[in-house]
């Protein structure tokens, strides 16, 4: 992995573009061949070394895409639900049964869509240059979707070794709201490494949540970034469940652009076996009155590591902003790791930010009060690891939803 | 050369600066300038070969440029590296010897070097510009078999020592301005503590920049031996200057089993005026090791001056129960920039820190704390404690709080918090109300915010901090 690079012919395999976004995704490439897989020299990726990741797992890797044959999928049939399916990042198709379809316009990834960013991430530039799947979701004005949106990111058993780059878009208009949950569906038992790239864009008074959680554990690579622009009186709000990934980087990037807007980011992870996951966000406050919230709750068993990079910036003109960090993990292995790095950049002074860090052990009297009521160790430190990351599920308003992430959830922490 | 530009500041209470004839080594960074230094010096070969050694490494490294305040580039082959006033080559045997002129320097600053030295009870290693002049209460500590001299004689007259401890907590190869330090560094204090022995008294240095165009190159070591103690304090003015002047300092602390070390500094040097011209660069290493079961270092700092500080007092806690603190208060006005805070190496098993850190920006000033506890996986039910509190005067000032946490072990428990605001306007009404005007209240409630710090410094110091706060922060309200 050392001297990983990307043969610039690749690109002339992408269909149907222009000689701008040629140049664009050619000069991208470029800066990814020459700096490689990101490593802990980067600030960014201090506490994820990419490439030391890569370089133990991977033998070798290759970007040749796989025509995914569609397979049979069983629906979550826990609650009434719209979705979509994906299949290797591809749009295969979706289905709104539940709602008014000329408010809501799909379609599949186009160039077009997106504008022509500039970023220093290696591997954000790698999606740049390559990504050529993914889907597009608009919502009309004034809807409000009925039941929830269920997407779901299935891999196909036949990938092996391979860098997967796609971009999605979703645009909420106006006055409208959306509930989503994206669900991963691993059925490949190889390798491969996810790298997708989203854009989110909340028009005035738009509500978008979403959760993100895995179905089962599997051995995928994902890199997320998101790339969010939040309108006055809009909130965005996302649930991060994403345990049982062999690495997971979520980048979260949230600017909030317009007065009243808001901002929650919410993760509870349960690792294990060598999990490494990271969930980086960097909130803008660029306006005043603004809200941002988070709070990440990781369990650390055998040779897991955590890490939580979290940012907030406050422009001088972003007065009365209110923005609060908390980071909490609990260590239950000897050899577990948990990183953090909250940091909080100001230069409002009428201003209310916070955050708090906190890494330790089960806290040990309450153990000793469990057993004494009789149960074993092993189900005591269940049940208050149970009780630890389901304040965050607590959060989530729709019984029928909550009760199926705690389910996920409680497999995870009992398989413990 | 003389100086001529007598400070007429009146914002700066200790500018001023002494006509004093200076013998200086040539001009520019390179191998003769540190022959020079050494020869000037009268050090051991070894001395030499370990400074060129550094001279060699720096070659090689590149200025850091992570750091959030920025600062045009420093020419380095524009420096002296050495000045030291021409009486200081016939060494003084009593006060009287002293040149009348740094004597009423001193006066100004207020030190107790005369009559008064006994009453006060501090024994004062004075630095004026790089070589020291004169230490005072040698005979007291001596008779404890306590070494507290210039780093220049330590070496000579201590070589086991200092060769034993010199550049064991801050690596020859560390960084770019500690290596800095290594190749050129002139002067310095130097303590050692037997075994044992409870240091009866505050140990003091007064460092003070005089010479224009002199980055000033100190080195500090301190080594405390099983079951010692000592609490040593360092103080900062400088003279008004025009140009920037680097200060590139490294202070080693070395405790062992039961040892304990109390480094406190209260730092006001010339901070640049309103308009953020001139004012010193503030660029320190200091770290201290815990070697020995038992130990504990405290770090406690108020920094008030200088136009960038740049330093992170350190604690690598190697000894198992060893203890580390960090205290600070960093106050930034007008232009100034603050890029300060710890780092907390945890190694040892049992080991516990405590990290209490208060940032206060006015102006258009920036104040950044940046910090790191790292656990190792074999320091096994170790303990952090982190609070970095940051207040905000106006809406053109920055504050920021870049803490790194890493815990790589299960049974131990870290706890990080922080919180950045403006002064409550209730309190500041309160006060009015009580009949203080806008400035006092400021005073009285940024003090109050700092207590926690301040309580920690030696009672000489603490006075003369709280006066500081107030001054630091004039004209930074309505």
């Amino acid at each position: 992995m050392e001297n990983f690079k990307i043969n610039i012919k690749e690109i002339d395999k992408i269909n149907s573009i222009n000689k701008d976004d040629k140049n664009y995704r050619i000069k991208n490439l470029e800066f990814f061949n020459k700096k490689g897989f990101p490593t802990k020299k980067e600030e960014d990726w201090k506490f994820s070394d990419l490439r030391e990741i890569f370089s133990k797992n991977f033998k070798k890797i290759d970007i040749n895409y796989i025509n995914p044959e569609e397979n049979k999928f069983r629906l979550i049939k826990d609650f009434d639900h719209n979705y979509i399916l994906l299949i290797n990042g591809r749009l295969i198709r979706s289905d709104f049964k539940y709602e008014d379809k000329n408010k809501i316009k799909i379609s599949n990834y186009k160039e077009d869509n997106f504008l022509k960013e500039k970023s220093n991430n290696p591997i954000i530039c790698l999606n740049h240059a390559l990504s050529n799947e993914g889907y597009n979701l608009v919502i009309e004005k004034n809807y409000k979707f009925e039941k929830v949106l269920v997407i779901y990111n299935l891999f196909s058993e036949e990938l092996s070794d391979k860098i997967l780059n796609n971009k999605n878009r979703i645009v909420v208009s106006e006055n409208s709201e959306l509930h989503t949950i994206e669900y991963t569906i691993n059925r490949s038992k190889n390798k491969f490494f996810n790298n997708s790239y989203e854009n989110v864009i909340l028009s005035e008074n738009a509500k978008f949540k979403n959760i993100c959680i895995q179905a089962a554990r599997s051995d995928g690579y994902f890199h997320k970034f998101l790339n969010g622009s939040i309108k006055s009186n809009a909130s965005y709000s996302s649930f991060i469940f994403s345990s049982g990934l062999k690495f997971n980087k979520q980048d979260i990037k949230i600017d909030l652009e317009g007065k009243n807007s808001e901002c929650d980011i919410k993760s509870a992870l349960f690792l294990n076996n060598d999990d490494h996951q990271e969930v980086k966000t960097l909130v803008n406050h660029l306006v005043p009155n603004c809200k941002s919230f988070q709070k990440i709750k990781s369990v650390l068993d055998s040779n897991a590591k955590g890490v939580y990079q979290g940012k907030i910036f406050v422009k001088d003109i972003a007065q009365k902003t209110n923005a609060y960090q908390l980071s909490k993990a609990l260590l239950i292995s000897g050899n577990s790791e948990f990183d953090s790095k909250p940091e909080l950049e100001i230069y409002a002074d009428d201003v209310k930010c916070s955050h708090g860090s906190t890494s330790g052990n089960v806290d040990e009297n309450s153990i000793h009060y469990l057993m004494t009521r009789g149960l074993t160790k092993k189900e005591a430190m269940q049940l208050l690891i149970n009780g630890f990351l389901k304040e965050i599920v607590n959060d989530i308003k729709s019984e029928t939803i909550k009760k199926f992430v705690e389910s996920k959830l409680e497999f995870q922490i009992y398989g413990y | 050369m003389k100086n001529q530009n007598i400070n007429t500041n009146p914002d700066y209470k200790y500018g001023f600066t002494t006509e004093i004839e200076n013998i200086r080594a040539p001009k520019g960074l390179n191998e003769n300038s540190i022959k020079f230094i050494s020869r000037m010096k009268k050090e051991p070969k070894w001395m030499l070969d370990w400074r060129l050694k550094a001279f060699e490494r720096l070659k090689k490294l590149k200025e850091p440029n992570w750091q959030k305040p920025k600062y045009p580039k420093i020419d380095y082959q524009d420096l002296y590296y050495y000045s030291a006033p021409k009486s200081a080559s016939k060494k003084p045997k009593s006060l009287d010897e002293v040149d009348p002129k740094l004597l009423e320097t001193y006066k100004k600053l207020g030190i107790p070097l005369q009559e008064q030295k006994k009453l006060s009870g501090v024994a004062v290693d004075a630095v004026f510009d790089s070589v020291s002049v004169a230490t005072t209460y040698k005979e007291e500590l001596t008779k404890k078999g306590i070494i507290f001299c210039s780093i220049s004689e330590a070496i000579q007259k201590h070589p086991d020592l200092v060769k034993k401890y010199i550049g064991s907590v801050i690596p020859l190869t560390d960084h770019y301005f500690a290596t800095l330090n290594s190749a050129v560094f002139t002067d310095g204090s130097f303590v050692y503590i037997p075994q044992g022995v409870r240091c009866p008294m505050e140990l003091s240095t007064y460092f003070r920049i005089n010479a224009s165009e002199t980055g000033q190159f100190e080195r500090t070591l301190i080594i405390a031996d099983k079951g010692s103690y000592v609490s040593y304090l360092e103080g900062c003015t400088a003279p008004m200057r025009d140009e920037n002047q680097l200060h590139a300092a490294n202070v080693e602390l070395v405790a062992l089993d039961d040892a304990e070390i109390k480094y406190s500094t209260v730092q006001n040097w010339y901070p640049g005026d309103k308009d953020g011209n001139g004012g010193i660069y503030n660029f320190v290493t200091k770290r201290g090791a815990c070697r020995g079961r038992n130990s504990k270092i405290s770090w406690t700092q108020v920094e008030t001056g200088s136009a960038i500080t740049w330093k992170y007092p350190s604690c690598i806690l190697q000894g198992d129960n060893s203890v580390g603190e960090f205290y600070s208060i960093a106050i930034t006005n007008n232009h100034q920039k603050a890029d300060t805070g710890t780092k907390m190496i945890h190694l040892g098993k049992n080991t516990k820190s405590k990290i209490i850190s208060k940032g206060i920006s006015a102006g258009q000033a920036d104040n950044t704390y940046r910090g790191l506890v790292d656990i190792g996986s074999k320091a096994l039910n170790s303990r952090n404690y982190t609070q970095c509190d940051s207040l905000l005067m106006g809406n053109k000032c920055g504050a920021h709080t870049v803490p790194y946490i890493k815990n790589k072990n299960s049974s131990s428990t870290v706890e990080h918090e922080a919180t950045t605001s403006k002064i409550n306007e209730e309190q500041l009404y309160y006060c009015n109300q009580r009949g203080l005007n806008q400035e006092e209240a400021v005073s009285l409630i940024v003090n109050g915010f700092c207590k926690e710090v301040l309580q920690q410094l030696p009672m000489e110091f603490a006075v003369e901090a709280q006066k500081l706060v107030g001054i630091s922060l004039e004209g930074s309200v309505g």
